[in-house]
């Protein structure tokens, strides 16, 4: 008997199951390439809270007292955190950012992993010195003032 | 004899039966140089008959046999245990390629996978009548593309990456890795026509050079390279023709 192969068989109905193994969160092996994209979105829609934050800061500029109200609370350890935490955000996102552009703009995707423990370690250089500020700051409301070193302050 | 015992664990489904995807495990006899496939084939010939796995060649030539195995999409065939565990008593696990419908166990429906393929038009397009003997070829022409000619269409990267998790309607490195093979061959004039394909939201634009495609193919193309190829004919395309 012949047998018609132009008919395929239907596919099978979507159920909930196949749903379950679909979607946007999926358990995988980290590599060095997905850790850096990770972490390239987490600082990227970090930055971009931080400068919503920050521009609704600036409306205190038209008034003198509320001005100088808010420069004072910066003056917070807390804030000495945030600014370490912004520092580490931007510098990664830019160190990374670099790292793409060589990758899709000079072909250098056989590179990706050397250059992402370079720019790695460039990144923390700028961290460790750009953040010594804020660092230091932290340090004396910890530890008491005159406790830390006073390195290139 | 073996030299060791594994403990395999397999991601099952059944659709008429299941309600949902579960584990289950096997002890398998293995050899360090046995493949990840032979220790599943253990499984469905000597313990389960009824585990649904899709192989043809077993020799990473025909690409059925793409899983994610110990949470990594591979070729089951072309991995060997000495790769996946450290000894005696280890556990390897199989479940089926992330984010594509599963038709039972470790098989998944791949028709979405190739209706993406067919919209990057694979094939050779020419411009006036063919040639009296074949379309010749430079050596150096053929560089150019002979890492993306490896591609067996075993999809391990397409679902090894995560714009393909969030977006089902994502062209996918494997379809894009196509599109680059065809755009930059020195026969074939159907750069626009392709180019029109990739250079959109579902396209060359949501790869974020994760890398996960390059680490999950097995004939260890370079895929993001060809595909940042792609990018750069595409970003300057468009600048000519819409300038």
């Amino acid at each position: 008997m012949a047998v018609d192969t132009k008919e395929r068989p239907s596919a099978p109905q979507q159920t909930d199951a196949s749903a379950e193994q679909e979607g946007r969160f999926q358990s995988y092996r980290i590599r060095t390439g997905m850790f850096a994209w990770m972490m390239h979105r987490l600082t990227g829609v970090g930055l971009v809270v931080y400068l919503i934050v920050h521009i609704w800061g600036l409306t205190a500029l038209t008034d003198p007292e509320t001005f100088n109200a808010l420069i004072a609370k910066y003056h917070s350890p807390i804030f000495k955190v945030g600014e370490f935490a912004l520092l580490v955000a931007v510098a990664y996102h830019a160190m990374n950012g670099l790292r793409l552009v060589l990758i899709d703009f000079l072909g250098w995707s056989p590179k990706q992993k050397k250059l992402f423990w370079t720019l790695g370690g460039v990144t923390a250089v700028i961290i460790a010195v750009g953040g010594w500020p804020s660092i230091y700051a932290l340090g004396e409301w910890l530890l008491g003032p005159g406790s830390m070193p006073t390195l290139f302050l | 004899m073996a030299e060791m015992q594994l403990n395999i664990e397999i991601k099952r489904y059944n659709p008429e039966d299941d309600d949902g995807p579960h584990w289950e495990s096997y002890e398998v006899p293995a050899d360090p140089l046995d493949s990840a496939l032979s220790l599943l084939l253990h499984v469905k010939w000597h313990i389960d008959g009824t585990l649904s796995l899709r192989k043809s060649c077993a020799h990473g030539i025909c690409g059925s046999d793409a899983m994610q195995i110990n949470g990594e999409n591979k070729l089951a065939c072309s991995v060997l245990v000495q790769d996946l565990v450290d000894g005696d008593g280890d556990t390897i696990t199989y479940a089926p390629l992330p984010s594509a419908p599963v038709v039972k166990d470790l098989i998944i429906d791949q028709s979405r996978f190739f209706e993406k393929y067919r919209e990057v038009k694979p094939w050779l397009i020419t411009d006036g009548p063919a040639p009296e003997r074949e379309r010749e070829q430079s050596p150096e022409e053929h560089a150019m593309i002979e890492d993306a000619t490896k591609c067996i269409m075993c999809g391990a990267c397409t679902h090894a990456c995560p714009s393909t998790w969030a977006d089902p309607d994502y062209l996918g490195p494997a379809a894009m890795l196509k599109a680059y093979r065809y755009t930059f061959d020195s026969r074939d004039d159907g750069a626009e026509e392709r180019l029109d394909v990739v250079d959109s939201p579902d396209g060359l634009w949501k790869c974020y050079t994760i890398f996960n495609c390059n680490e999950a193919c097995p004939k260890d193309i370079d895929i993001t390279r060809w595909l940042s190829a792609l990018k750069r004919r595409a970003a300057t395309s468009q600048a000519s023709t819409k300038a």
